[in-house]
Order: structure tokens, then sequence, then C-alpha cells
């Protein structure tokens, strides 16, 4: 009896090796070929290079369909519903230093690859390493790259501030980008841009990665989107029709809910000056840990859940809309933790499932948020944050 | 021949009926079923760390204990008759003299049948939340229902024909009588079972002397278990004691790593979980469960709440030596194969309760604990359960099967493939001892 | 706290920090010397070996009779020759009145009506800052040994307990001064230590499956989520942290045993 509870143990380590060695191979060697291939076609048919280069990504883009189309033209009538999966703020430290955290995005990994029908896409939201290093960006980059469904990278403010993101570029390329996808243009943005705090105080990368890195210092500037972005958001929707969905991915939440701890974004108004012509607009956000969601004019706000640690819900500020998840026990490192999904409808609103493990997931749906809380409420928690 | 097969069941029906009216005494009960010896008399309740206002709560107001009526729950628990071809009675799995259990990994039911989980404990069962390892029932009366009609346990076909059997014989005839003023019936004989093991409490171990206040009531190897017990093996948490409930449960239902033991669990539990999302799912998942041996995702089937997923009853930790082997497949045959189950950190699957981690604790705090486990052995059992122990401890020096150091201390495992490391995610070590383990839980 | 109240903290912090950990390990050898260099009391022999007490006067005197060294006084005898020292002291100092303060001001022992239910707290605050109209308060106290404070002493007090609470900041933020072995602090889970929420202790904890206190809680964290060695609870790391938790939730109102 001891062997067989041992095999099946040793085979799901053993099966899990073989995966993983496949794409650990396919990452030094068939990697570079497909990649090749890849672009070589890109370019050819004149569109932009894909701006995400993680192994994944381009090794579907090989035989699924290709990311790029230009459905732009297409109204609000041409988006046909989908599903991406999302996995946000693992904060890895180092394996060797903390397993914990490692664990957690392991299992988002298996969350999601055990979804079927497979997701169109994974979104990752950002915070992918705690301290920006290049051993934790690339452990993270390693992990993610066992997921069957293509990636979409977005960067946090922890992988950006110790080398101001030259590591993360180098393995996911640039952090702001577009696509079109079945019907809907999707923006993702570096909304983690900070003004210089730390020429003035000497200080060195890695004081400055640590204080970006803390939520409750007064010495970090507040989240940006910045000037130059704002201006490449506006040419980049200039070109789509107002009646197309709009699915932006943010990892600050593009709104301001508590300051002291920089769940903000300095310039969120004006962002959402520029998102305010198009009739379905959906934030999808990082940063928070904790199930959040907002509703302001025409744009529904969703935050992700971590796979890392739950925040806690802050003083004052947090949106009328949200209902709040449980207090999370810390004997279980799962809890209040979690990823999840979203699915697009048919009309181009987001439903969106957060994933909690060790509890049941909880769906939001777009009704609730677009009715502004009348319809669809989802039930509230028996232990609220304080 | 062709047989009508509705004329082939009626036949059946007819010949059951008429071997239980015949002579149901005729019929002579099975001499191998155990018998109601010194074990089995009703504990007083004047026992060390006995919870008088818990035992309160727990005794329904529908159904006070009466001495007739705990004799008459006796006699019917020890009366194979109750089954269908008179071989098991309730104490054939619940044998007072292997502490209310079998001793077997899972049980042995009518006609060499048996079942997927291991008989749990009678002893201080008047207490949990919930019976069975799943919870599906509340209370004892609603627990006693289901064995004696389950196809593999007792095997009686339905309720009618128990009552049936049981007004066939002549002292029963009198017992309820005398007990419930009327005539046998399925509730009545559910109460008085109820009644009798409600009265089997175990406390009066070393442990509660100690907690009482008698500091040599626990060896020092005993107290460092304690401690260890509170702190790095993380077992408090979940098998939490205090005066007030002085079980060593939390009454939850958590996925420790144990259904990972079957190896379709992941895919019924995919499978379970993709149905819960369809109309008339939850129906399906029933059909599911008698169809296959999909009741390893466990309180799922009774809830249908994805938390459930693989999750079991958080057992009660007294009279661990008597009531062996362990969890709820009855899979580990040892003491120290659970706690080197734990150590690890479980059996790695997708469902696994987040507080289930690597402990890093070594041999020598395992037998710490081990040791310490044995003091909650309640007096009555001790000599039986000093043998176990002994028995225990000369199987784990050298068979261990569950053992896996490197996945204990973090070498490898938990976190995947390819991401082996020095330092995993430990507990401390023994950087700190509680100078006084007695003042836990005291206050 | 504002943020711009809280900068100023921070920068002042920065400056005692250095001088804190200074402060703490000196502190600690600073009660050793003082505890050795104790002056003894110098007390007459009795002739019958009797146990003679002292008034703290260092003077006054009285011989117990019958009172064995290692034997203990009756209530009434101390009662007794409690009086019996005040009055030869009073005998001795005519000129030099006694303030009982408690007696002189009844209510003050007594908690102010509806005090549990909450409130803001106000005017039950002891430590008043530098600048309030304290000092005028105090002023009038001057003659009174043990009452009469400067503001100067308002402000010794508030540095000392804001270097407490910041030291307590620092290991409150910081993995390596935790112990942590897998690079986690507290202020990952608990900003400005929310969700930590000391004013509930002491409450029963289902991970400890026991009536905690804050120190307790503490300690579990340590040992648990943050994978370090859990601290003794006089030890000057964990006065810190519950220094740093207890300041953060300032004007809350007690709520013991709140879920």
């Amino acid at each position: 009896m001891a062997a067989r509870h041992k095999s099946i143990e040793t085979k799901y380590y053993e099966d899990r090796d073989c995966v993983l060695r496949a794409l650990r191979n396919c990452d030094r060697r068939t990697f570079l070929k497909i990649s090749a291939a890849t672009m070589g076609a890109v370019l050819a048919r004149g569109l932009t290079p894909p701006h995400t280069f993680q192994l994944v990504e381009i090794a579907g883009a090989a035989t699924g369909p290709a990311i790029g189309k230009g459905f732009a033209s297409e109204g609000a009538a041409g988006s046909r519903p989908f599903t991406f999966a999302y996995i946000s703020d693992a904060h890895l430290y180092e394996r060797t230093l903390n397993q914990r955290f490692v664990r957690a995005i392991v299992k988002a990994v298996d969350d999601v690859n055990a979804l079927d029908p497979q997701p169109d896409f994974v979104l990752y939201g950002g915070d992918l390493a705690q301290l920006g290093e290049p051993s934790q960006l690339e452990t993270g980059r390693r992990i993610l790259s066992g997921l069957k469904a293509r990636v979409k990278m977005m960067v946090g403010e922890h992988d950006w501030f110790l080398d101001l993101g030259e590591k993360w570029q180098q393995l996911f390329g640039p952090p702001t980008y577009s696509f079109d996808w079945k019907g809907v243009h999707v923006v993702v943005l570096q909304s983690v841009y900070e003004k210089d705090f730390w020429t003035a105080r000497k200080m060195t990368p890695l004081e400055r990665m640590q204080t970006v890195a803390g939520l409750d210092n007064a010495l970090q500037s507040r989240f940006e989107v910045g000037e130059k972005q704002r201006e490449w958001l506006k040419n980049n929707l200039a070109k789509v029709s107002h009646a197309t969905p709009i699915l932006v991915f943010s990892h600050s939440p593009l709104y301001k809910y508590y300051r002291p701890w920089n769940f903000w974004t300095e310039d969120a108004e004006q962002v959402q000056a520029i998102l305010r012509p198009f009739n379905k607009v959906t934030v999808i956000h990082g940063h928070t840990h904790q199930m959040l969601f907002n509703q302001i004019g025409n744009i529904s706000f969703y935050g992700m859940l971590s796979t890392a640690w739950p925040w806690p819900y802050a003083p004052e500020g947090l949106p009328k809309l949200t209902v709040q998840m449980n207090r999370a026990d810390p004997f279980d490192q799962f809890d209040g933790c979690g990823d999840g999904q979203a699915t697009v409808l048919a009309g181009g609103t987001v439903d969106k499932v957060y994933n909690l493990w060790d509890r049941n997931p909880v769906t939001v749906k777009a009704s609730y948020l677009r009715s502004f809380g009348k319809a669809d409420r989802p039930p509230a928690p028996q232990f609220a944050s304080y | 021949m062709r047989v009508n097969p509705l004329v082939a069941v009626l036949f059946a029906t007819v010949a059951i009926a008429i071997a239980s009216d015949a002579a149901p005494e005729a019929a002579p009960p099975d001499a191998t079923a155990p018998k109601p010896g010194v074990m089995a008399e009703p504990k007083s309740t004047h026992q060390v760390g006995f919870p008088a206002e818990l035992y309160k709560l727990s005794i329904p107001a529908d159904n006070p204990q009466t001495p007739a009526k705990v004799a008459l729950g006796k006699a019917l628990f020890f009366d194979p008759r109750l089954s269908v071809d008179n071989t098991v009675s309730c104490a054939s799995c619940h044998d007072p003299g292997k502490g209310f259990t079998d001793q077997q990994p899972t049980s042995d039911g009518v006609h060499h049948k048996f079942g997927q989980r291991n008989a749990p404990t009678v002893l201080n069962a008047m207490f949990n939340i919930a019976q069975f390892w799943d919870g599906r029932r509340a209370t004892l009366e609603d627990q006693a229902r289901d064995p004696i009609l389950n196809p593999i346990e007792m095997g009686m076909p339905n309720q009618q024909a128990v009552v049936k059997k049981l007004s066939g014989i002549s002292e029963y005839q009198d017992k309820f009588q005398e007990v419930f003023a009327r005539a046998p019936n399925y509730g009545d004989l559910v109460k008085a079972v109820a009644a009798y093991e409600r009265t089997q409490i175990a406390f009066d171990a070393p442990f509660d002397r100690f907690m009482a206040g008698d500091r040599n009531a626990l060896t020092p190897q005993q107290q460092r278990g304690w401690a260890i017990f509170n702190g790095q093996g993380r077992c408090m948490t979940c098998h939490g004691w205090n005066p007030t409930r002085p079980l060593f449960t939390d009454d939850r239902f958590h996925n420790i790593g144990v259904s990972a033991h079957n190896a379709k669990f992941v895919q019924h539990a995919r499978q379970a979980l993709a149905l819960l999302k369809q109309a008339g799912g939850p129906e399906e998942i029933d059909r599911l469960a008698i169809s296959t041996d999909i009741s390893e995702v466990g309180r799922f089937l009774v809830t249908k709440q994805p938390h459930d997923i693989g999750a079991f009853r958080t057992m009660d930790l007294r009279n661990l030596f008597v009531t062996q082997p362990y969890f709820h497949d009855g899979s580990q045959a040892t003491v120290w194969d659970t706690l080197d189950h734990y150590n690890k950190g479980g059996v790695q699957n997708p469902f696994l309760d987040g507080g289930i981690v690597p402990l890093g604790l070594s041999e020598q705090q395992e037998d710490d604990l081990a040791a310490f486990l044995l003091s909650l052995t309640s007096e009555q059992f001790m000599a039986q359960a000093k043998k176990e122990y002994q028995r225990q401890f000369k199987i784990s020096r050298t068979d261990r099967p569950q053992r896996d150091t490197e996945a204990a201390i973090g070498l490898k495992g938990r976190n995947g493939p390819g991401f082996g490391g020095p330092f995993g995610d430990l507990g401390p070590g023994q950087k700190y001892m509680r100078e006084n383990p007695a003042l836990l839980g005291g206050d | 706290m504002k943020p711009r109240t809280k900068m100023a903290v921070a920068v002042l912090a920065g400056s005692l920090a250095a001088a804190s950990a200074v402060y703490l390990a000196a502190g600690i050898r600073a009660v050793r010397t003082y505890a050795q260099a104790l002056p003894a009391h110098q007390l007459p022999k009795s002739q019958g070996g009797n146990v003679v007490v002292q008034l703290c006067d260092g003077q006054t005197t009285a011989e117990i009779p019958g009172l064995k060294p290692g034997q203990r006084m009756t209530r009434a005898q101390a009662l007794e020759f409690s009086r019996k020292l005040m009055a030869e002291w009073q005998r001795k100092h005519p000129d030099r009145g006694w303030v009982m303060a408690q007696a002189k001001n009844p209510g003050a022992a007594q908690a102010p009506a509806g005090s549990a239910a909450g409130g803001s707290g106000k005017g039950r605050e002891t430590i008043a800052g530098p600048g309030t109209s304290s000092a005028a308060k105090f002023k009038s106290q001057q003659g009174d040994t043990y009452a009469s404070f400067h503001e100067r002493d308002f402000v010794i007090w508030k540095a000392q307990t804001d270097t407490f609470v910041e030291q307590g900041n620092k290991i409150f933020h910081s993995a390596q001064l935790l112990g942590s072995t897998i690079g986690v602090s507290c202020d990952m889970c608990h900003p400005n230590a929310a969700n930590t929420h000391p004013e509930t202790y002491p409450k029963y904890q289902e991970q400890l499956q026991r009536v905690a206190l804050l120190r307790d809680m503490i300690n579990w964290c340590i040992e648990n989520p943050v994978r370090g060695a859990t601290l003794a609870p006089d030890d000057p790391k964990m006065r810190a942290l519950e220094a740093y938790i207890l300041a953060q939730r300032k004007g809350v109102p007690l709520a013991y045993g709140k879920h």
C-alpha cells in the first residue's frame, strides 16, 4: 500500500518535471527557432512585432490564431465572447529563499492549465518579482512558461524599480502595447511610473526598489501613467470606433482609492477622460491583492487577486460597489489569495471570477457594476477588514 | 428457462420476508460478532477533563438519556440480527474491545463486502458537530439510520423490514414498549442506539490530569511533544484543545492530501467541479458517487461546495493507540506514518489545504509527538494502548513508508519540478521551546 | 496620520533610529549596573533580634516586637506600624504637609461614566503634547514634588515614546530584524498595522486555539507566516512591535474579545 501512495506522489512530480523539462529545452533551442520564424512571418505581413516575447506567446502564435489581426474597424456587434484567465502579483523571491510564493504561483498555473476549455490567453497582472532582481524575474518567467495558453505580460512596480524596467523589458518586451482580440481592443499599460524621489535622497537602486515595495511609507511618489504614455494611448485609440469594447490592463487601479498606500493613480482622471468616449470600457488591474471593483461612468474596474498574500482593505476610500472578501486566516497560506478568469460577453462587457483558493469562487457580473449595484450583488462576507 | 424479472424480484422479496418472518430467533446470531464486555459498559461522567457544559449541549432535547433506553440501545448495538444475514452488528465495526472501531483499514460488512472508509470510533462521537467522515449526518440518531440499510454494511433492504424483524423478537417488543410506550419503529430504534452511544465518553487521560495540575502526569518527553504540538508541528490549530471543548478537533473539514492517494482523485474532482456549473449537476454528481469511486472528493459530495473538494472531518486525537489504522481510508498503519504524512506537507494535489505545509520535524520531534499522543489515552484503554504504542514504535524503527525527509525539510517537492533548494518553507526549528506547556490553553 | 506629519516623523525617526538602537542596548546595561550599585538600607540593629522597618525617608525606623526575620507581619501589625512610622515622621516635620494626591481628587480613581462605550478619548489622555495649554495648567501645581512638570518633560516623554514606536516600526518593516528566513515582514500583510486590531485582545484565537494576547499573536505570526524564531514576551523587539502596533490604533476604542 505504501508503495502505491508513494508512486502517485512521485508520478505527480515526474509528470510535472517532464512537462517543464520539455519547456525548458524548448526555451533554449526551439524557442529561438520558433521566435525567429514567427518574427519573420509577422514582419512579412507588415504587422508591428508582438510586444510580448515570452516563449508561450510566440510558440502559440505559430499554430494558433495570430494576434494582431485588424479587428479595429469592427463595432461592438462584431465582438465575439471569449474567456481569458489571470494570474497576478506573485512577488517571487529567489526560489531558494522563499518557496511559499513559488508554490502559490505554481498552483495558479495548475489551475489555469486545468481550465476546460482553455482560456484564449492568460493575463499576468504584474509584480512577478518581489524586488525586481533578474533571478526573481527569470524564476517567474520559467514558471509562467508552463502555461498551456498564451500569456500577456504586464509590469508592476516590484518588477520595475530596481533597474527601471531593464531586465523585465529584456525578458518580456515593451511594457506598453495593444492588440485586438475577437472584436475587442485591448490596451496594456505601464501604470507604475513614479516621479523621481530617489536622486535627491541619494538612494541606491535597491533602496529605491525597497521603498517602492513597501506600501506604508510616505517616501515614494504616487503611481502615474505619465504624459508620454497618455499621448500614446490617445493616438492608439484614435483609430478605434467608440462602439468597440475596450479592455485596459493596468497594474495600478487607474482610479484613486487610498493615497497613503499608493492604491492610487495620480493622473487617473486624465486617463479616464481618454477612455470616456467609448461605450464599454473595462479596466483589469493588479496591485491591490483583494476583491475590489468599481464603476466610474462608462468604465468598469476589477482588481485581481494575488497568489502571494492578500492586502487588507484600506481604512478609507473603498469604492462603494466593492463587496469585501472575508478576512484571511494566516494559518492557510492560500486564504485570501487566488487567480481567476474573465468572460468578455457578447456585448463586450466583462464578468469576472475571483477564484479564491480554499474558498468558493465569487463571480462579479458586469451587470452588477453597470447597474451601479442595483442587480446581481455578490454575497457579503462574514468578517470585514478592520 | 426464461423468468419474468418482475416475478423474480417478487420471489426474492417474499423469500426475505419469509426468512425474517419465519423464526428470526431460530437463525442464531453470528457467534463471531463481538459480545458486550466490561468495555461496553456505560461510562461515568466523573472523569478528569469531562466537559460538563459541552455534554449538556450534546444531548438532544427530544432524546433524553434514561437507563432503560440506554440498556435497550446497548442490546441493539450488539445484535447482529439488525443485519440482513444475522452476521453483522454495530459492534462488528465499533467493537468496544478495540476502542469502538474494528482496527481495520476499511470494514468487513455483510457478505464480506468492504467499504471505502475507515470505521470511526464511537468514543466521544456524541460531541461531534457532524457524523461520518464527510459529516453527512448531523446527529448520532441520523447516523445510526444509515449503516443498517447500507448494502455493504448491514444490508437490510429498508426500514420496514428492520421494524418487522424486530417486532418478531419478543424481548424487543417488551423493551420498546417499556422505553417508548409503543411498538418497535425505526425512529425509536435509532434513538435508543444513540442514547447508548452517548454513554461512551472518554476523558480521564494523563493529559487531562496534567492540565488539572498534576505536573507528573506527563513524562518530560510528552511535555516536549505538547510544546511541538502547539508550535512547530502546527497541530493545535486543527486538533485544537481547550477546557470547554477538550476534544482534539476543530469540527471542520480539510483536504490534507489523503484523497490524493487515489490515482483518479484529481480527475474526479475536476469532473465534479465541472458538473457543478451545469443545470442538474448536483444530481449528476450523486449518480457519479454511486457508480464510481468518486467518494474521495469527500465533503464535497455533501455540500457541493468547491472548497470542500477532498476534505474530510478533523478527527479527535483521543485514544489514537486503540483506534488504528488512521485517516479516512485507513491507509496509515502507525501514528508515525501519519506524522510523516504531515511532516512532508501531505500528498501534493491541486486542492490541498493551504495550511498543510512541510514542517521540518526531526525524528526526535516525531517521537516526542507520538509519545504525547499516547498521553491522550483514557485510563480504561491505557494498557491496550501502551502495547500498541510499543508495537508501532518498533515498526517505526524500520518501516516508514510515508517518510520523506527531503520534502519535510524543503529540499524537493512543494514547489513543483526543478525548484529544489536548500531552504524550505519550514518551521523555525527547535529554537524556542515554551517553558511551561501546562499554561497553554488554560486561560 | 496625515502624510505631511508622517513625513516629518519619518525624517525625525531616521535620525533617532540609530540613537535608539544604542539606547536600547545601553539601557539594558544601565539597568544591570544600577542593580549592582543599588545602595542598601542601613538599619539599626534590634537588641532582641526583631525585624526593624524603615520609612522611605531613610531615617525613621521602628522595631516590630516579636517578629523575627523570615516571619510575616499580620495585616493588623502592618497597619499599626505604618501608622506609627508616619506619625513619627509628621512629628519630626511639623512644617511639611503630606499630601495624599488621590484623596484630594476622589474622582480620579473612578472611570468616567460611559467610558467603556468608547467616545473620542479626549480628556482622558494623560500625555499632552508641548505647546498646548498643559504647560499653563501644570504651572499652578508648582511646589508639588511629584506632579510639577515642565514643558520640557513633555517633549522628553514624547521623544522617548516616538523613538520606541519608531523602533517597532523598523522591526515591523524588516524581514531581517524579524529574523524571517523567507524574506517576509509584517507590513507585507499589515500596512500601517491594518488588520492587526490590537484593541480586540484578549480574544480567542483560532490558530492558537486559546485566548491570546497581542504578543501571542505576534509570536504566532513570527513563527508561521514570517518563519522566524519566536520572541520572549519581554524581548525588546517584542515590546517595540507591540508599541508600534498599538500606536497605529490611537483613538480606537478598546473592544476585547471582538472578532
